[in-house]
């Protein structure tokens, strides 16, 4: 099985790889380049915790081979850090106690995010909408559309 | 784990190419949404495959566009784009209706109406919409070009007759008139993330007079392929739909279904159940309720 090149943007960096053909996005992420903050639930897209934000849209990289990113932007939980700060959003998540095992919380985050750099001042049910593919089993979802609320509120 | 090679045409020429080069080895690849769940499971669906073909890349099929009074719609476009049209919000609102309720967002940004189609899984939500509006889909090789009714594509759940060497390209379909009504209702165990259990798109036209002249109702996850019911149709045609028409071509509805696919472990809770979802929808499309 010959391996593919890839030229891909992941967190703002060009990255040149070559990958196995049946790599799936989601262990190119994790094994080549060691951004394990993307997790792996389900495996077959019914959970969402590895979810990134690929040209500004969520995508579930457990079902995306990596073969097929080439030229793509790719942003992932360790992408939203600056400065050493964390992003707005996770201080939210951390303030609200949006999270309780944390696994599904990386997943919820790239939602949520690609939700606020859409749409800043979205209504309660666009929020229910944009993480109705993120899994969460302890916390529930109270908390969390409580904090992607504050964030947008905040940025008004 | 499955192995497999990788090729990322960038034309439907190049494509073309590939898949007639390896055939039946070969399974094409868009959003991954469907294919990539059977490569973990290792579906028997996918036995001999030794190479996927990404037509991802192939930008000349991703376009929504309007010539005449007829819809084409490439092959790659994504459930989320479908849902986003404004062209298809009035040419057939409940193709855009129909896709808003697959998977997730996460699916919904990488599945595509091509795949979805060429998947043929019997509990699709697209399907049943493209039923009711009729549509075709192109299917190039090759060996050249030919345009089929959708329908006439499916063989039986989760297989086509598309040729080994063929490339779903396109859909197409008319406009609906400005006096159509339209329904799409999914039944699902939770409101995302969830297959459908049942799901029924219907699309009916009236005179001035209120007279039914155009019916078309399609069921999905019900029949062993996916189609019209005329039987249930005829009932509503050159009628006004009083309560009790609608109430006897929805109770038709689920006596096609025993016929077409007799009497199955699910049909004493389908039966009852597919006759409420065809009637609701009947009325959401008329506005009564």
């Amino acid at each position: 099985m010959d391996k593919v090149k890839v030229n891909m943007f992941v967190n703002g960096k060009p990255v040149s790889l070559e990958v196995k053909p049946y790599a799936r996005l989601l262990d190119v992420l994790r094994e080549d380049l060691g951004l394990t903050g993307t997790k792996e639930g389900c495996g077959v897209g019914e959970c969402g915790a590895c979810t990134v934000i690929v040209d500004g849209e969520t995508v579930n990289t457990c079902l995306t081979l990596a073969a097929s990113m080439d030229g793509k932007h790719i942003t992932t939980i360790e992408g939203l850090m600056e400065n050493e700060k964390l992003h707005p959003i996770q201080e939210a998540f951390i303030k609200h106690n949006a999270l309780q095992c944390g696994f599904c919380t990386p997943g919820l985050i790239m939602s949520a995010k690609a939700l606020l750099d859409s749409n800043p001042n979205p209504s309660t049910e666009q929020i229910k909408v944009a993480i109705s593919g993120n899994l969460c089993r302890c916390t529930g979802y109270e908390q969390v559309v409580d904090a992607i609320k504050e964030v947008a509120e905040k940025s008004k | 784990m499955m192995r497999f090679n990788y090729f990322r045409p960038a034309s439907v020429k190049e494509a073309c190419k590939l898949l007639n080069q390896h055939q039946s080895e070969a399974k094409v690849i868009a959003g991954g949404t469907d294919l990539m769940v059977q490569v973990r499971d290792e579906d028997k669906k996918l036995a001999g495959m030794k190479t996927v073909i990404d037509v991802s890349h192939i930008n000349e099929l991703r376009y929504i566009q309007e010539e005449g009074n007829v819809i084409r719609i490439g092959a790659i476009v994504t459930h989320d784009q479908i849902f986003r049209s404004p062209i298809l919000k009035s040419a057939a609102p409940l193709l855009p209706e129909a896709c808003n309720t697959v998977g997730s967002p996460q699916i919904r940004h990488r599945g595509t109406i091509g795949g979805s189609i060429c998947n043929a899984s019997p509990a699709a939500d697209p399907v049943p919409a493209l039923v009711a509006l009729n549509a075709e889909v192109k299917l190039e090789s090759v060996r050249g070009e030919r345009v089929v009714p959708m329908v006439d594509i499916f063989e039986k759940p989760y297989k086509t007759n598309i040729g080994a060497d063929e490339l779903l390209t396109e859909i197409s379909f008319k406009r609906l008139s400005d006096a159509s009504k339209t329904a799409f209702i999914k039944l699902g165990r939770r409101k995302a993330l969830a297959i459908a259990r049942m799901n029924v798109a219907v699309v009916l036209e009236l005179d001035d007079q209120g007279i039914v002249t155009e019916a078309r109702i399609a069921p999905g996850s019900v029949l062993p392929r996916p189609g019209r019911v005329s039987e249930a149709e005829e009932v509503l045609i050159g009628q006004k739909p009083t309560a009790e028409l609608i109430e006897l071509a929805s109770k038709k509805v689920s006596a096609v279904m025993i016929e077409r696919s007799g009497v199955r472990w699910s049909t004493p809770y389908k039966e009852p159940v597919i006759a409420v979802l065809t009637r609701r929808a009947l009325n959401q499309a008329l506005g009564v309720e």
